[in-house]
């Protein structure tokens, strides 16, 4: 790096965003020097050949395989009747390679025109085209862990992010969908968590542009934050991949520890014709099940027998049978349990949604030029009122060739997604769900004269429903521009520019007949802007070659300089003269704030591979990162990766073997690094000047300079099989795993007489081991009729290797980090039973000093599962098609702390009681799990009982679509291509033991926190009807 | 292959470029910390950064000042957050995250002091005058700082320097209490001499330093020198008054008045959340806790609370609640020391040392805070019945603010009135996170 920084030095003058520029002028430039090496002669007409390629065993026109004249450069593709034409040079007799995604590649020798061709498909996974970092590879020559999800199969899931689609369908990535909340994070793991402090999600990586995956939210919507993947379109995707191990991460060096998930959205095809397609589909989404609360009268029940057992405890409370609350109201009190009346607020917030989807696309392609647009409007709405998302969003693909050997395209998507939002979670005003969940089932909702009342500080629901006003605009643009070169043929330049924008503009109004707006607040406004800009410059020069006719050679370098800017400007205003008043301009009192942060990334990378034969492989691969956020000492790391394969299926004694259709044997080892979620300037000493006191401006320290603060690193060692038998009937891909990242970027906690609390430093160390297995079999496979079968588990140990002192997580210290155990620990005391004699809690006492105390808390449970995966169908029978999907995760732990905020046994005055929680002690010898309701011991006051601790294991069918394809015969009379009516209900069973209403649940967008189920909305279940028309 | 050449050494020129420049960002909103107290502008700005931390929410915002009166007798705990119930209970564990907050925002304070008193010393640009007034409040910061966390725990490491890294303050052993209240003394001597005998009720000054002494040597016990400082105060009487009625020094948003000694500054900028855990759910607040009835049927009582009863308030639905912090925006002024105090003080300094009378003496001190409050004046005539008089004014003149709890402890009667028989729970729990070798737990917790 010495030398470059030197050769930097003495061209400091130009500056890294004219790099684009100077880019786009060397290929400009280059390109005529190019074509002049070259010698061009006039085209001499040898033979023309026409035409057709039909699919083997529907014997229908195959549109879009493309044609090659072996030892030429040219190419043609079949239109939608299948035809292709060629004039050429060449003269009969010659080889055409016939191939096409999907299909078995054809070699044919054409001896006249014209010829027709017949395409097999392939049932082999080894034919598939797969996109790797910077390449893309055959999946028979892939030496690394990748998996790929085919949009098709995921795209009309009611969700919003492309990423909750993915939940199941690949080995190895965890998917957790937080709350129903449309467009609301989720929770994305691949290969587990690798660390604390920075973020464990992974890259994603959209058509070459790396693009932000942190919320912009700063609303507070109880805990939960928005997802920037749902700004773009899944309509518009045409696959994802994730890359797994080092080998396949090492290419995105600092960034590549977490995975990377990189998706292509579609693209036209040369020499076809204009086709526009529309899918339409509506439906409806509702609660699969709500929460199961008591009867207003075992809840008034319940409140007199906690409130007489505490006077009985402790005297001087003066709680007697004869002043309880639920007493007589000829005696002052509520009346009894008995005349206490019924109030459902469940069925008030909770809705049956709509939903509702229009894609429209256009695609094709001249011999030059290839397009796709795409146009769509989603509208999602939430189960729980008044919720929804909606987005529209446009999609512009373009790839032009300029000449036989340079190529420009671009690819662009803009979005705008809206958000009506409403707080449900954590927080005690303005929520939907403590107010509706939380709330005793005998509170009147009104009082006699109509008046809507307001229990226990909390809004009442009916006026939160009818005044909420908090609304989230997101405009998101993705883009890249790009040029090609072929230099040689063989020796590619590309050059591109990309863009990730979002404008992201929040709105909050709460009037005075919200609680936060009431008197003296009299209304509050919030109005925030945060706009996030990521400018992306990128080289590549690829280099392939055969040399003889057994050693492939690859070879790639390139190098990416990379910006990203945030800002945010906010303003509050109270004091509004009355209702009709919104905007802050109106607001009496005013306050504002302003923030920036901005952080660059410069970086290099190759890739070196080598076959002999396609029998042996090597890959190596390498990046160089360096960051402005780290420390002048770790500026720069280097993150190499070694990838090896063996296709055991290319040596003689398997070559003929009729059992073993394919098998593979793969090995890789590397570093990768993780920087995401640090803050831009966190290896810097600061003080604030944000400390102000009596209206003056004041200064302080704000944190501890690190200078040496650098990466976190993680190792992965993994080693896979790859088999296929029965002519690939069987497809079977296991992997194991091994991650150990070291240097963890940790906030360690300092002791607080520094006068800070924590310090940004690396230390600690995590490993995650893992296996992964799938199988797909291709069950049955004949004219009219198919059907296929998917099958994949992942299992994921993680474990938290080192770490000096434990790390508590979130509200009470729930969730606890600490050396041995794995992420998403709970830290409980445990409730070893009921004391029958008496009704008291007994908790384990860890440490047999006779008294339950702090030392007596202990890890019980985690919420990370120990096996999950999917299972699913997928059946064509003439017209027909059917697709079965369940997901499954198992042995993750819930803590349900939608009991712990309700009444806690009566503990808690004029809170609801979760059934499950009824059958508290009361009598003498009674065998139950619930203690004796009292305010004073440790029944109700130890607030982290393992009481709340569930299983959270599930298995749901996450999907089911049936579908029916019209004859052609019948459509083509109306000019139509294909017309497929279709039905498809998502989340339609879930097994579980859990109590709540749904175990894929937490409230906070803690990353550290996991498995807490509070207030969140359950996820629907959804039913929606649709259809394709292509013309 | 010329070419070749060509492009690959403008790809490293043009990506080379990046290398120095394009990795130095520097922030915006912050500045690095080898740049801070340098001149006279920025030495003032520092010491506005140690008030805002006296001011911030877990030290005299809120959490520290709950410590005072939720371990006390007068208040109940009515929201969801049921860690505070531990000190209404007495039973608090060492994993209380009130506690953990409060600890750390006390030498967050100190830190910032620290470098206060480090670095102004050596700042040209100021007059002396100027720097030994921020010299010296920041010593009374400091002082204050160390007060608070003796009475509280006990003894603590005692941080003097300022933290320039991690592992500066490894080596800091846990000090005794006796120690700690030593240090707070040496601040406020070593504060006395620098600051201006004016009065700013916002901000330290050599006025503020006796009333401070006066609560020091009130819980050394010393009673005499109790009696000196507190009377040095209260005899400017033109700028220290007992305002009347009660509510004259709080209500209709009033602040800095001559009831006042030393109070906190809060504005719309930088709000007071004090309020949101008094004030119910109608007024925006959360009503984590409130005055029990006990204290409810006290305050009203027109011959206890007289006209303090503006202390709590009803809300539609009929609970009761605190009402001494209920601005909107929230600008309510943290109360640190009272004029109401000082009389207390001299009262109960001069009972101990045997001065009941009417005039110039612990009765009159006593019935000076009763008149105020539209009270008779007291009838109790023996030491040990002043003495209880004055524990009694203090509960009720003293709320809603940072004393009963510490008031119990000092005069040794929590295990009376507050039925603690564990002497060990006299002092709450060093936070468990900051628990070490170092900084041992206190006894009888773990």
């Amino acid at each position: 790096m010495q030398k470059i920084k030197r050769i930097s030095a003495s061209y400091g003058l130009i500056l890294g965003r004219s790099t684009l520029l100077l880019s786009l002028i060397l290929v400009t430039f280059l390109g005529p020097l190019a074509a002049s090496a070259q010698v061009q002669t006039k085209p001499i007409i040898n033979s023309t050949l026409t035409g057709t390629v039909i699919n083997s065993r529907t014997k229908s026109p195959v549109e879009g395989a493309v044609v090659h004249i072996n030892g030429t450069t040219h190419e043609v593709v079949t239109d939608r009747e299948g035809k292709f034409n060629f004039v050429t040079g060449q003269k009969f007799p010659y080889t055409l390679f016939v191939s096409l995604i999907g299909y078995k590649k054809k070699e044919i020798v054409a001896n006249g025109s014209p010829v027709n061709i017949e395409l097999e498909e392939s049932v082999s996974q080894l034919d598939e085209i797969v996109v790797v970092g910077y390449a893309t590879q055959e999946r028979r020559n892939l030496v690394s862990s990748v998996s790929k999800v085919s949009a098709t199969e995921t795209k009309n899931l009611p969700v919003a992010g492309f990423n909750e689609q993915l939940q199941g369908k690949a080995a190895g990535v965890q998917i957790n969908s937080n709350a129903g909340i449309p467009g609301d994070g989720i929770f994305v793991r691949v290969r587990g968590t690798t660390s604390i402090n920075a973020s464990s999600d992974p890259l994603y990586i959209v058509d070459g542009v790396f693009i932000n995956n942190t919320s912009l939210q700063t609303l507070n919507t109880g805990g939960r934050a928005t997802s920037p993947i749902a700004d773009i379109n899944p309509a518009d995707i045409e696959n994802i991949e994730v890359l797994k191990d080092a080998t396949a991460t090492a290419i995105y060096g600092a960034r590549g520890a977490n995975g990377v998930i990189i998706v292509t959205t579609k693209r036209g095809n040369f020499n076809t014709k204009a086709r526009v397609s529309f899918n339409i589909n509506q439906g409806v989404a509702s609660a699969i099940k709500l929460w199961d609360l008591e009867s207003a009268e075992a809840n008034a029940e319940v409140m007199n027998v906690a409130w007489i057992n505490t006077g009985i405890d402790k005297p001087s409370t003066n709680q007697t049978f004869a002043n309880r609350p639920f007493r007589p109201v000829s005696e002052g009190g509520k009346g009894l349990p008995s005349e206490q009346q019924d109030y459902d607020r469940l069925n008030d917030l909770y809705r049956t949604a709509s939903l509702s989807n229009y894609d429209f696309s256009l695609q094709g392609g001249t011999s030059a030029t290839r397009y796709y647009f795409g146009l769509s409007y989603t509208d999602q709405e939430s189960i729980m009122r008044p919720v929804y998302f909606t987005r529209g969003s446009f999609k512009a693909n373009l790839d032009q060739k300029v000449n036989s050997f340079i190529s420009v395209g671009m690819s662009n998507s803009l979005s705008r997604s809206f958000r009506n939002q409403a707080t449900a979670g954590d927080g005690p005003t303005g929520n939907m769900m403590v107010s509706t969940l939380n709330s005793a089932t005998y509170l009147a909702k009104n009082a006699a004269d109509g008046t809507p009342i307001r229990w226990n500080g909390w809004d009442n629901l009916q006026q939160l429903l009818d005044n909420y006003n908090t609304n989230t605009k997101s405009l998101r643009y993705i883009g890249n521009l790009y040029a090609d070169a072929e230099i040689i043929p063989g020796l590619k330049f590309r050059t591109s520019a990309s863009v990730d924008y979002d404008n992201y503009n929040e709105s909050q109004y709460w009037n005075t007949n919200t609680v936060q707006g009431s008197a003296p607040t009299n209304g509050r406004a919030t109005s925030g802007l945060s706009d996030n800009t990521t400018w992306i410059n990128e080289q590549t020069l690829t280099f392939r070659h055969r040399f003889g006719t057994k050693h492939n050679f690859g070879a790639l370098i390139g190098n990416t300089l990379q910006s990203n800017i945030r800002q945010r400007t906010s303003a509050v205003g109270t004091g509004f003269a009355n209702n009709s008043f919104e905007l802050i301009s109106s607001a009496a009192n005013t306050t504002s704030s302003q923030a920036w942060t901005k952080g660059n990334l410069a970086s290099f990378f190759s890739r070196l591979d080598y076959n002999y034969a396609y029998k042996y492989y090597i890959e190596v691969d390498a990046r160089a990162d360096g960051a402005s956020n780290f420390g002048k000492n770790n500026q720069w790391g280097y993150f190499p990766s070694i990838g090896l394969a063996w296709r055991l299926k290319e040596e003689e004694f398997l070559k003929n073997n009729s059992v073993i259709s394919d098998l593979k044997l793969r090995a890789s080892a590397g570093y990768t690094g993780n920087q995401a979620g640090i803050d831009n300037f966190a290896s810097q000493g600061l003080w604030t000047g944000g400390a102000s006191y009596f209206d003056v401006a004041g200064t302080a320290p704000q944190q501890l300079g690190n200078p040496d603060l650098k990466w976190e690193k993680t190792r992965q060692i993994d080693a896979g099989v790859e088999l296929g038998l029965f002519n690939d009937r069987i497809n079977l891909q296991v992997d194991l795993y091994d991650k150990y990242t070291s240097d963890l970027l940790l906030s360690l906690p300092v002791p607080a007489v520094t006068g800070f609390n924590t310090y940004l430093t690396n230390l600690g160390a995590m490993s995650n081991k893992g296996y992964e297995l799938t199988i797909v079999t291709n069950n049955i496979r004949k004219p009219g009729f198919s059907w296929q079968t998917s099958f994949n588990i992942s299992g994921n140990i993680n474990k938290i290797e080192k770490l000096p002192a434990p790390i508590t997580v979130y509200s009470r210290d729930w969730v606890r980090m600490q050396e041995g155990s794995s992420m998403y620990s709970f830290w409980l005391y445990k409730q070893l039973s009921v004391d029958p004699a008496n009704g008291d809690a007994i908790f384990e006492d860890v440490n047999k000093d006779g008294s339950i105390t702090v030392a007596d808390r202990q890890i019980l449970g985690s919420a990370t599962p120990k096996f999950y995966g999917g299972f699913n169908n997928s059946l064509n029978y003439r017209g027909f098609d059917a697709n079965v999907f369940f997901s499954y995760s198992y042995g993750n732990d819930v803590y349900n702390l939608n009991r712990f905020f309700a009444a806690e046994s009566g503990t808690r005055p004029d809170r609801s009681v979760q059934s499950i929680d009824k059958n508290y002690w009361t009598t003498p010898g009674q065998i139950t799990n619930v203690p004796r309701p009292t305010s004073v011991g440790n029944n109700y006051l130890i607030e982290q009982n393992s009481r709340m601790l569930e299983d959270g294991s599930f298995i749901r069918l996450k999907s089911l679509t049936l579908g029916y394809t019209l004859p052609k015969k019948l459509t083509s009379r109306f000019k139509v291509e294909s017309l497929r009516f279709y039905a498809v209900g998502s989340n339609l069973l879930l097994f579980t033991k859990y109590s709540g209403a749904d175990p894929e649940t937490n409230v906070t967008s803690n990353q550290n926190a996991q498995g807490l189920d509070y207030g969140t909305p359950p996820q629907p279940r959804t039913i929606q009807f649709g259809l394709n028309l292509t013309l | 292959m010329k070419i070749l050449k060509y492009i690959l050494s403008a790809a490293i020129l043009i990506s080379a470029v990046s290398c120095k420049k394009f990795l130095d960002v520097e922030p915006r909103s912050s500045v690095s910390d080898e740049v801070t107290i340098v001149d006279g502008p920025s030495a003032k700005t520092a010491l506005n950064g140690v008030y805002n931390a006296l001011a911030s929410s877990d030290y005299y915002g809120t959490s520290f000042q709950s410590l005072g009166y939720l371990n006390g007798d007068n208040i109940k705990w009515t929201g969801s957050q049921g860690y505070l119930n531990q000190f209404i209970l007495h039973d608090v564990r060492s994993d209380n995250q009130a506690l953990t907050s409060v600890w750390s925002a006390i030498f967050q304070t100190i830190n910032r002091a620290n470098h206060v008193i480090e670095k102004v010393p050596t700042v040209t640009g100021l007059t002396d005058a100027e720097k030994n007034r921020i010299i010296g409040e920041a010593y009374f910061i400091r002082a204050l700082s160390y007060f608070d966390l003796a009475r509280t725990w006990g003894g603590v490491q005692i941080s003097l320097t300022p933290t320039t890294s991690a592992g500066d303050k490894n080596g800091l052993i846990k000090s005794t209490q006796v120690q700690t209240y030593a240090q707070v003394l040496n601040d406020l001597k070593a504060a006395e001499p620098l600051l201006p005998e004016t009065v700013d009720r916002y901000h330290a000054t050599k006025k503020t330093v006796w009333a401070l002494r006066a609560r020091y040597h009130l819980y050394q016990k010393e009673w005499a020198d109790a009696e000196i400082y507190a009377a040095k105060v209260i005899s400017d009487a033109s700028n220290y008054q007992l305002l009347a009625p009660f509510s004259a020094f709080f209500a209709n948003n009033a602040r800095g008045t001559k009831e006042s000694v030393f109070e906190l500054y809060y504005s719309a900028t930088s709000t007071n959340g004090h309020r949101n855990s008094w004030q119910p759910g109608e007024n925006g607040g959360t009503r984590q806790w409130a005055p029990n009835d006990a204290f409810v049927a006290l305050v009203n009582d027109p011959l206890i609370g007289g006209n303090r009863n503006v202390l709590v308030a009803k809300t539609g639905s009929g609970l009761w609640y605190g009402n001494l912090y209920y601005r909107s925006p929230a600008t309510d002024p943290t109360y640190v020391i009272r004029t109401a105090e000082l009389y207390l003080i001299r009262a109960e300094a001069r009972a101990q040392l045997n001065n009941l009378s009417t005039v110039n003496g612990a009765a009159s001190d006593l019935n000076a805070v009763r008149a105020r409050a539209g009270l008779l004046p007291t009838t109790a005539d023996t030491q040990n019945a002043i003495l209880l008089a004055i524990e009694n004014e203090r509960k009720i003149e003293f709320a809603e603010e940072p004393h009963r709890w510490f008031d119990l402890v000092r005069t040794g009667r929590a295990n009376e009135v507050l039925g603690i028989t564990d002497a060990n729970k006299l002092l709450m729990p060093i936070p468990l996170n900051q628990v070490s070798a170092n900084n041992p737990q206190n006894p009888g917790y773990n």
